[in-house]
């Protein structure tokens, strides 16, 4: 089943756009197989073996695959968090991770832009194809792919220096050269924080509310004109207004980039995204992929009794 | 029906119960261990301030009992009692003390909202006449002790006129005269005033501090500070020994702070956590515990020997580098350790290469640590005496080094030449010497303090 839902248009054709050159200097790879090809026996509703497959939904629409994984498994040292997660990440959506707390959901999005490269012992294997290169090979430049795919974490943390500076610290080593004013005031429209700020741009970001760091920090993602936005649980820290200028931002963000957050609270997965992918963790915290479609669907029509069961509020 | 009822406090837990009263009697006996350790030790560190302070005001504050020469105290209260004097005193002090405490208060007040470097502007302009009513102060009791030198020591046409004295004053008293004078006290205003800024609220500290020390200054005996070593107690000053030791910290912490900077971001920010990096640290901590003699006993093999450094100020200094390096290395790495690592999580998410992690993060975040614990590991070095006897560093040192590879004395050797000696004169200018060794030691303490509050970063 759901053999042809996803059209590779981006894959196998990097854009022309301002990164294509460093794209096009090595030939592009042959563009990644349709995910569902190894995943295909998945959704007979008979047997799920979860330990290998999830169950997908079917996807009802076209759309462009920023981010395509297969069998990404992840290790600190000798302890595997996830192990072999297979998915796509549909382009200019949102993408929701859920699950209880533990089940690998930020050592997955950390995948995403090589964050946990940055951990002693952290390891990855799979493939996560991205522009038709996968970002896990360890020649892939992980500074590049970080200014590519950004990140916005669970607690706000801006640097302690003013907001301007805060925006235009990743543009100004990225080398950007055009004009840091005009960037750094859209970077903070966009976030929907320049109001609220335009007249005190050198104050320390850290004398700003709750809400307001954390749309500083997507500021500051934004201002390396990422295409993709990893949130991390951006909300959970903050108060339950500011939660909602966060989530009504990240549906605005979803029209110009790819974005997936994390979150363990379901009504915000509900709210804000359009896929959504469940995890779990089983045997020896293991995390696994357990049922993967459109947000709609997971949330009227589970496939899986233990995503119904997360659901509906019978797991912590 | 509602009704709010207040327990009446239960026998048992009122009533001292025999568990409430062990604990007592253990964290009594804790405290009374803590007063012994303490009380003994502060009642004779005391007594011994006590004495070194009083034996060493004698010579600070001289009384007329160095050959030739009058107290500059005496000169100064004898000028104050002129009408003249009575007139300065009355206002010029006043103006002098309180500008920079009401200046940013009335810019703040009259000028609200100025932009940054106009306020800075308006700042030196304010602070600029306390300088020079605390130049004119300093010009006045200044030129009253050289015209009572002068008359004492029986220079020709000393008949009062400071411009008479000039004339026959060193360059190095008359640099003195200008750079004390003024420079200093406009540099210190300015900078109080920029801090009031910092702060938004006018700043007393650094004017109060300074105030007090150019008082204290006033009424010393600058021949102390500004004389070489003799064989006549009353003559002999510490001139050479101060200037060694600033010129040996210098050359220190020049070669220390680099290179334990360098090692601690090795250590933290590069290196894996194996078994050689492990071992590096637990070598540094052992480092830290080597006697000081020993450091000197290698100083003088490898710098004075090997490298052919003599002995001189580059070799006490790499010595010293050498003994206070752990220390520099170990502070480096706790401040380097206090960025939160979402810190660095930020900053790598924007796509910064470690490096830029480092030079735009990490390094600002840490670097007020980093320069307390050098400004704590140079207070170290300047009281350590045996690593630079070691190396042979003289004591009898009658000029000023002018390169890296002169003969050179510091204060504690100086202090601990005078006190080896028999004549109680020499005893009394120890002590005089040991006072000006704590009060560095306390400025610089000082400094280490405000500057890890300033630094501080509530995360
Ligand atoms: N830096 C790390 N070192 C070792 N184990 C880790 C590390 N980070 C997370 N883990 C482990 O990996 C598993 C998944 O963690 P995480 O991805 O943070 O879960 P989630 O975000 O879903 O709560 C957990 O069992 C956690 O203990
Ligand atoms: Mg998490």
């Amino acid at each position: 089943m759901a053999r042809n839902f996803f059209t590779l248009m981006r894959s196998s054709a990097p854009s022309a756009s301002a990164h294509g050159a460093a794209t096009a200097e090595r030939p592009a790879p042959p563009a990644p197989p349709n995910n569902m090809t190894d995943g295909a026996d998945a959704g007979g509703g008979v047997h799920f073996d979860l330990t290998l497959e999830a169950v997908r939904h079917e996807i009802n629409e076209e759309v462009d695959i920023a981010l395509q994984l297969r069998d990404v498994s992840a290790f600190y040292g000798s302890f595997q968090a996830i192990d072999r997660m297979t998915m796509p990440i549909p382009q200019n959506r949102v993408t929701a991770l859920i699950g209880p707390s533990g089940c690998g959901k930020s050592t997955l999005l950390r995948c995403f832009n090589r964050m946990n490269d940055l951990i002693p012992g952290a390891r990855m294997e799979g493939e996560i194809t991205f522009e038709g290169r996968n970002l896990l090979d360890p020649n892939i430049d992980a500074v590049e792919v970080r200014r590519r795919i950004g990140m916005v974490f669970q607690k706000p943390n801006p640097f302690p220096k003013s907001i301007y500076e805060n925006v235009a610290f990743g543009a100004r080593i990225n080398g950007y050269s055009g004009d840091m004013d005009r960037l750094v005031e859209d970077a903070l429209r966009r976030a929907a924080l320049w109001d609220e700020v335009k007249d005190e741009l050198d104050k320390s970001g850290l004398a700003l509310s709750g809400g307001q760091q954390q749309r500083l920090c997507i500021a500051r993602a934004i201002a390396v004109q990422p295409e993709i936005i990893l949130m991390d649980e951006p909300a959970s820290a903050l108060d339950p207004v500011a939660t909602l200028k966060i989530e009504d931002l990240m549906r605005e963000l979803a029209e110009e980039y790819t974005i997936v957050v994390v979150t363990h609270n379901m009504q915000q997965a509900g709210r804000v995204s359009d896929y959504t992918a469940f995890l779990l963790a089983g045997e020896e915290r293991v995390g696994r992929l357990v049922e993967f479609g459109p947000t709609q669907d997971i949330f009227t029509n589970p496939l899986d009794q233990r995503t119904e069961d997360y659901i509906t509020g019978r797991y912590g | 029906m509602t009704r709010v009822s207040v327990a009446a406090p239960s026998a048992q837990l009122t009533a001292f119960s025999p568990r409430v009263r062990i604990r007592r009697g253990v964290s009594i006996a804790f405290m009374v261990a803590a007063l012994l350790a303490i009380a003994v030790s502060m009642i004779m560190l005391g007594a011994l301030i006590v004495e070194i302070a009083v034996d060493g005001a004698a010579r600070l504050f001289t009384d007329g009992s160095a050959v030739g020469r009058e107290a500059r105290g005496g000169a100064i209260i004898a000028d104050l009692s002129t009408p003249d004097g009575m007139r300065w005193m009355t206002w010029a002090l006043p103006v002098a003390i309180l500008l920079p405490f009401i200046g940013p208060r009335l810019v703040n007040a009259l000028a609200p909202g100025l932009p940054r470097i106009a306020e800075r502007v308006m700042g030196v302009i304010v602070v600029a006449p306390a300088a020079i009513f605390v130049h004119i102060l300093y010009v006045r009791f200044e030129s009253a002790y050289y015209v009572e030198y002068a008359k004492a020591v029986g220079l020709d046409g000393a008949s009062g006129n400071i411009f008479q004295v000039l004339a026959e004053a060193s360059g190095f008293q008359i640099v003195r005269l200008l750079v004390v004078g003024i420079l200093v006290p406009l540099a210190v205003f300015a900078a109080g005033w920029f801090w009031a800024q910092r702060m938004r609220r006018p700043s007393l500290i650094i004017p109060t501090i300074v105030i007090a020390g150019w008082v204290v200054y006033l009424f010393m005996d600058p021949w102390f500070l500004s004389s070489f070593p003799s064989r006549q107690p009353p003559e002999a000053g510490i001139f050479s020994a101060v200037t060694g030791t600033l010129y040996m910290m210098v050359i220190t912490a020049a070669v220390a702070f680099p290179l334990g900077v360098g090692a601690a971001i090795y250590l933290e920010e590069y290196a894996r956590r194996n078994w050689f990096s492990r071992m590096i640290q637990v070598n540094i901590s052992n480092l830290a515990g080597v006697p000081s003699i020993i450091y000197g006993l290698l100083g003088l093999q490898v710098f004075v020997r090997v490298l052919e450094f003599e002995r001189s100020v580059l070799a006490g200094a790499c010595t010293m580098a050498l003994l206070v390096m752990p220390i520099i290395i170990v502070s480096a790495q706790e401040a380097l350790r206090t960025v939160p690592p979402s810190m660095r999580e930020a900053a790598y998410a924007v796509g910064a290469t470690r490096w830029q992690v480092i030079r735009f993060h990490v390094l600002p975040y840490a670097f007020g640590g980093m320069l307390t614990g050098n400004i704590l590991a140079m207070s170290r070095a300047i009281g350590e005496t045996a690593p630079l006897i070691a190396i042979g560093a003289l004591t009898f040192i009658a000029f000023l080094a002018d390169s890296p590879t002169d003969d050179f004395t510091v204060l504690p050797i100086q202090i601990f030449n005078w006190v080896a000696r028999p004549q109680a004169g020499f005893h009394e200018i120890a002590a005089s010497a040991i006072i000006v060794l704590m009060v560095i030691l306390l400025l610089m303490n000082a400094a280490a303090i405000i500057m890890r509050q300033r630094t501080r970063t509530d995360w």
